[in-house]
């Protein structure tokens, strides 16, 4: 399939992606240029919907794996299936094969456990691998996934090297819990991605909750703004706010008041001392024009 | 690509090298190559050019400051409030974006490739002293009109010019490349040049250098836990699968559990680093299974953090002295009980004992009632052992690290496991 970009943002609007220009170019760039792409942004703004919505746009699978602290190796790329590996062992045993025959046999594409990273390397078509919260693995792992980002073939010692018929696209996100190093940026297309202004918040709502009145999508996208912009512990994502608007709606609330925002203000602000002080400012925020 | 436009995309990261963004010859590459697939409209090649560009947040705007002068200054830029809803909604596709080809770019595209000796003329073209306007943000609009024709004309001239007006307004640029590198640059300054000013830039990344050092140092503990194969185990194991091994069990390693005991010089010598040592610590108090801090002049005291302030109990005479003698004997006599098999001992300060009595003996007794003693030591090595400094003869019992900026402080740091 072309690559170009009007099917980029007619991809991007088909999924109810609302987002700018900025985006839209780092995709396409992305997957015209066969890039990986490094999407960096505070947690809800959207970064994994990105990749669901490429997968979509290219009417391909999305292969996710999502890294966390001691993710290794076995658990990205692949293991060997010893309990598997053992069975058969037992099963030859009055065979009498040669060596030979039976490493053969324990060590083929069978006995192979295919972890996210070799199952988006060996598809047979292109696929999305979507490496989600990047800067939560080990930098270790950082420097293996160097390697394999950058030729997109694996050697198993075993098997020899397996190579991708066709290079998946990939996307990584990172919440910045820890600087990635200079050498995976370098190597990747950089997209920022920040929470949306209020007139993008609006559109996003008056899409994902069109039984929701206009007026109330733009005053709910005002408020969240608003509360963004308080010092908060956790500021809510785009996709409490939508959480919020259908509890709104089905709850009947059709003007946005104190009483009614402070019994719904769990779904916006997680914490205790972010409730407090949303509930202190809840007068002023409403109150803006 | 036409040669012209290549030698402007090469000037641009050139200048976008000397303000301090670091462009690999690759990524220089991939933004060529970003170009030649976009095409020719502004605000996609600017898009196309950050994501190959711009791999942190904090370049963006000298990217957008940089672009603006290189190609001209957007339309959108015109509008009053366009510079915080720069990235607001702009119709993808069809939008204002591909709507607005790129004059300048077609103008130099036009050019025959522009030979350097053409250049010389230019300062006299009236074009040129708009241009040198237009650098600083009222004439934005102005660059605008003027496009990039201008700017390419000047092209080597117009880094200078671009130097030219930073040294009027030399201020808010310089600001922000302070911000830009910021981070790195306090990191490897010395705590030796550190003023207030050093000091509370310092203090600000702390939160980041916290979460740093708790995210190591638990890591540290983790990785350890799993031991060795524990072959009685998994022989008993196999016994439900008729004696095949199919289930492998490994020894649990223990976490070693640490007790933490720093002593923080906080004298005037050494003042910097010690607050911040102490500061880094309490943000990480929960890798350890106790943390008692003190800091200490000629007297010990407690060190806790209220709200980011250093609070001292009982307080120190900031005047005083420091001797580390008479500190050690104050350990042994009122906090013995501190001293046990699993506590680290961790010193920060320069061993700069004003010519008192340095008390190894006492030292050595500390020592040997912990587990471990580091000492850290924020002064440059070379300056190790000279005037008063007896850091030499405590470094017999105690493993003396240099620790001299944030980085080295933090490997440090990391030794405590």
């Amino acid at each position: 399939m072309e690559i170009t970009q009007e099917l980029v943002s007619e991809g991007l609007r088909r999924s109810h992606y609302v987002t700018n220009q900025r985006v839209a170019t780092a995709i396409y760039l992305a997957l015209a240029l066969d890039k990986p792409l490094l999407i960096e942004g505070p947690a809800g703004a959207g970064k994994t919907e990105i990749a669901k919505v490429v997968a979509a746009m290219l009417g391909t699978e999305l292969v996710r794996l999502q890294c966390y602290e001691g993710l290794d190796e076995a658990r990205a790329l692949y293991e060997w299936n010893y309990q598997k590996q053992l069975l058969r062992l037992q099963a030859d045993q009055h065979q009498g094969l040669r060596w030979e025959e039976i490493s053969e046999h324990v060590f083929s594409r069978d006995y192979l456990l295919e972890r996210p990273l070799l199952r988006a390397i060996l598809a047979p078509h292109r696929v999305v691998l979507l490496i989600d919260e990047i800067d939560k693995a080990d930098e270790e792992f950082e420097a293996f996934l160097l390697e394999a980002l950058s030729d997109f073939q694996v050697s198993v010692p075993e098997l020899g090297t397996l190579k991708a018929a066709s290079s998946p696209a990939v996307i990584l996100t990172s919440n910045r819990a820890r600087e990635l190093s200079e050498a995976l940026r370098r190597r990747c297309l950089h997209l920022y991605i920040d929470y949306p202004g209020i007139e993008q918040e609006r559109q996003i709502i008056a899409l994902k909750v069109p039984e929701l009145p206009e007026r109330m999508a733009a005053a709910i996208a005002r408020l969240v703004n608003a509360v963004r912009k308080l010092d908060l512990k956790k500021a809510p994502s785009i996709a409490e706010a939508l959480d919020w608007a259908r509890a709104l709606l089905r709850l009947g609330v059709r003007e946005l008041d104190a009483p009614g925002v402070r019994a719904t203000l769990g779904l916006l602000v997680k914490h205790e001392a972010d409730r407090t002080r949303v509930e202190d400012k809840l007068l002023s925020l409403i109150g803006r024009p | 690509m036409t040669q012209s436009l290549t030698a402007i995309l090469l000037d641009f990261i050139g200048a976008l090298r000397d303000e301090g963004v670091r462009v690999s010859v690759a990524e220089s590459l991939d933004a060529m190559r970003a170009v030649a697939v976009v095409g020719l409209s502004r605000g996609r090649v600017q898009e196309g050019l950050r994501a190959a560009l711009v791999k942190h947040r904090d370049h963006d705007q000298i990217f957008d400051d940089l672009f603006s002068s290189y190609f001209g200054a957007a339309l959108e830029a015109q509008q009053p409030d366009s510079r915080g809803r720069r990235d607001g909604l702009v119709g993808i596709g069809g939008g204002s974006g591909s709507g607005e080809a790129l004059p300048t770019a077609r103008s130099a595209v036009r050019r025959p490739a522009a030979p350097t000796g053409a250049t010389e003329a230019i300062p006299e073209r009236p074009g040129d002293k708009r241009l040198k306007g237009a650098t600083s943000r009222e004439g934005e609009s102005l660059a605008a009109e003027q496009g990039f024709a201008a700017a390419t004309a000047t092209r080597p001239g117009a880094r200078s010019d671009y130097a030219d007006t930073a040294g009027e307004d030399r201020s808010p640029r310089a600001r922000r490349r302070s911000g830009v590198h910021g981070r790195e640059t306090i990191e490897t300054t010395p705590f030796a040049r550190y003023t207030q000013l050093e000091y509370e830039q310092a203090r600000e990344i702390l939160a980041v250098l916290q979460r740093r050092l708790r995210q190591r140092l638990g890591r540290r503990s983790r990785r350890a836990r799993r031991g060795r194969l524990d072959f009685r185990r998994t022989l008993h194991a196999a016994v439900q699968h008729g004696g095949v091994m199919v289930e492998r069990r490994f020894r649990s390693r223990r976490p070693r559990h640490v007790d933490l005991l720093m002593l923080a010089d906080i004298s005037g010598s050494v003042h910097y680093a010690s607050t911040l040592t102490l500061e880094l610590i309490a943000g990480a108090r929960e890798c350890f299974r106790r943390v008692s801090a003190f800091a200490y002049i000629d007297r010990l005291a407690l060190a806790e953090f209220e709200q980011g302030h250093l609070v001292l109990t009982p307080q120190l005479d900031f005047y005083a002295r420091s001797d580390f003698g008479q500190v050690c004997a104050e350990l042994l006599g009122t906090y013995a009980h501190l001293l046990t098999r699993g506590t680290v001992l961790l010193i920060i300060g320069d061993g700069r004992n004003n010519r008192k009595a340095p008390r190894v003996d006492l030292f050595g007794e500390l020592s040997r009632r912990c587990y471990r003693t580091l000492w850290l030591n924020p002064e440059e090595t070379e300056r190790w052992n000279t005037g008063d400094s007896v850091i030499g003869i405590y470094g017999r019992i105690a493993s003396v690290i240099t620790a001299s900026d944030l980085r080295l402080l933090e490997a440090g740091l990391e030794r405590i496991f």
